[in-house]
């Protein structure tokens, strides 16, 4: 039996250009494709309980990374897999319906990140208390400023106990008050989750709670390993 | 969770390919596993659409009601139509050709109009265009309300055929979705589809018994007959048919051509929906 919480095979993955008649014939006659390979052959395994940061400049290929994990983005070659429940935490609030209060928002949100309606209804109010609304919630959210928007979405999204939590970049919404708390709060999701893959630029943080970072440059991963080292190795390369 | 063991869930592939030929039966399983997503994306839709309005959701039907008294002036004050039911018949087709236009245009866009979703989490793509028909169905079914004050207008007494007015308008959502997602994955790579179809709906408004009813093309017989063979004159037919208490007496070769179609476009809808939303997702 694999350890393994996800393993990510060989993974090539393209993104194709866009188009007009004009380049599509030029591209038919000349027999090539217009495309921007994003990942490289990449390989990656992850061990259950690990929790692994990935590191790189933007446009590397990062976050494209957790979207093959994710599900979202079929590789072109190679293969994925996971073990258990996954869940990527980007752009909270994702499906927000601005005439509807709160209240529906937060079920619709919990809905779009795979809740089913017992778990929603039972969790509900733990959300409400968490984003900090008070009488706001039943109010429309066209109403609300962006913060009150992003606690609402992040007190949706951290009410979920994945087996795999995928984090893009979600740390630092709302005043420093609830950045404190929000951050709290997704290291407690990082602890009760087990296997965790960030991405995120702030080193600081990824050194402290990471057991392994992985360097990814040009679609490629360019080192795996201890924190310090990778880091190191980032710093070398943007040189 | 959290410890590590050893018995915990085996690893699964992910954004794996699906079995095309499968798709018309697991697109059905998949909408009931998600059916709380599904109702509550569909809410969104309707509440959206009635959004800062005094009447709210009574227009759905104030909008018919009214068009029926603009048709009634035109048609029979101006016209001098001789058939008094000529709005009526108007009306309904405008309504069911409508719920069709409305829902094909939607699930054509539902991809690239959800592209921000699209690229942050993942469920089952079919739910895009199953939520996109099924907003239109609702409202197009509170619409039909209409018929009430229509009965009472003309005197009609209603009876068991009258459930053949919200099937017809559910038979023509149903065309439009399995229709639309054969479409909806090239429209994310060629935007030239979203246009092509909204000719489509267009054209088809004149081809289909919207402006005219059946029973004009049976009469004039011959080369109006063929008119028949469109899938949408059933639908239409059923909802008028209805409405009047009488059973859809439409040549039978008629009715399977609309019945067999929708069943062929769903089959064919979710086979290649299935195949190609996949790769779709990049072109967003």
């Amino acid at each position: 039996m694999s350890q393994n919480a996800i393993e990510v095979s060989n993974v090539t993955l393209h993104f194709p250009k866009q188009r007009n008649a004009f380049t599509m014939l030029l591209d038919v006659l000349r027999r090539k494709k217009r495309r921007f390979t994003a990942l490289k052959n990449v390989s990656i395994e992850v061990k259950r309980g690990e929790i692994i940061g990935i590191i790189g400049r933007n446009g590397c290929g990062k976050s494209t990374l957790l979207r093959v994990m994710a599900g979202i983005y079929p590789p072109d070659e190679g293969k994925s897999f996971v073990a258990g429940e996954i869940s990527l935490l980007a752009g909270l609030g994702t499906g927000f319906s601005p005439h509807q209060t709160g209240r529906e928002n937060a079920i619709l949100y919990g809905s779009i990140l795979g809740h089913n309606e017992e778990e929603m209804k039972s969790k509900l109010p733990e959300i409400i208390e968490f984003s900090e609304l008070g009488t706001f919630i039943d109010e429309p959210i066209r109403t609300y400023s962006a913060g009150m928007k992003a606690r609402l979405g992040l007190a949706v999204a951290s009410a979920i106990n994945p087996d795999i939590l995928l984090i893009d970049e979600v740390l630092g919404v709302g005043d420093p008050n609830f950045r404190e708390k929000s951050k709290k709060k997704i290291l407690n999701m990082v602890e009760g989750a087990g296997t965790v893959v960030i991405v995120s630029h702030s080193f600081g943080l990824m050194k402290s709670i990471c057991d392994r970072l992985i360097l990814i440059h040009d679609g490629v991963v360019s080192a795996d390993g201890n924190p310090a080292e990778v880091i190191q190795a980032y710093h070398d390369t943007n040189d | 969770m959290g410890e590590v063991d050893h018995s915990g869930p085996q690893l699964r592939e992910v954004g794996a390919r699906a079995s095309v030929i499968g798709a018309p039966i697991t697109t059905i399983t998949e909408l009931f596993n998600y059916r709380f997503l599904v109702r509550n994306l569909i809410r969104r839709e309707v509440r959206g659409r009635y959004r800062n309005a005094m009447l709210g959701y009574l227009w759905t039907v104030i909008e018919p009601a009214l068009l029926a008294i603009v048709y009634w002036f035109l048609f029979v004050m101006l016209a001098g139509q001789s058939d008094e039911m000529y709005p009526v018949w108007v009306l309904l087709g405008v309504i069911t050709w409508g719920c069709f236009g409305k829902s094909l245009s939607a699930t054509v866009n539902s991809l690239t109009g959800n592209a921000r979703t699209l690229h942050l989490v993942y469920f089952p793509r079919t739910i895009f265009p199953v939520t996109a028909v099924g907003a239109n169905l609702v409202i197009s079914l509170m619409s039909s309300v209409v018929i009430i004050p229509i009965l009472y207008f003309y005197q009609i007494t209603p009876t068991i055929h009258l459930i053949w007015v919200p099937i017809g308008i559910f038979l023509s959502g149903l065309m439009a979705l399995g229709f639309g997602m054969m479409m909806a994955p090239l429209n994310c790579v060629q935007r030239d589809v979203a246009h092509f179809t909204r000719f489509l709906t267009r054209a088809g408004f004149f081809f289909s018994p919207v402006m005219w009813t059946a029973e004009m093309a049976m009469e004039r017989g011959s080369w109006d007959a063929y008119a028949l063979w469109n899938p949408m004159a059933t639908p239409i037919t059923m909802v008028r048919h209805g409405l009047m208490g009488k059973p859809i007496d439409i040549p039978m070769q008629y009715v399977s051509v609309s019945l067999i179609s929708i069943l062929l476009f769903w089959i064919l809808g979710t086979m290649i929906f299935s195949k190609y939303e996949r790769g779709a997702v990049k072109y967003l």
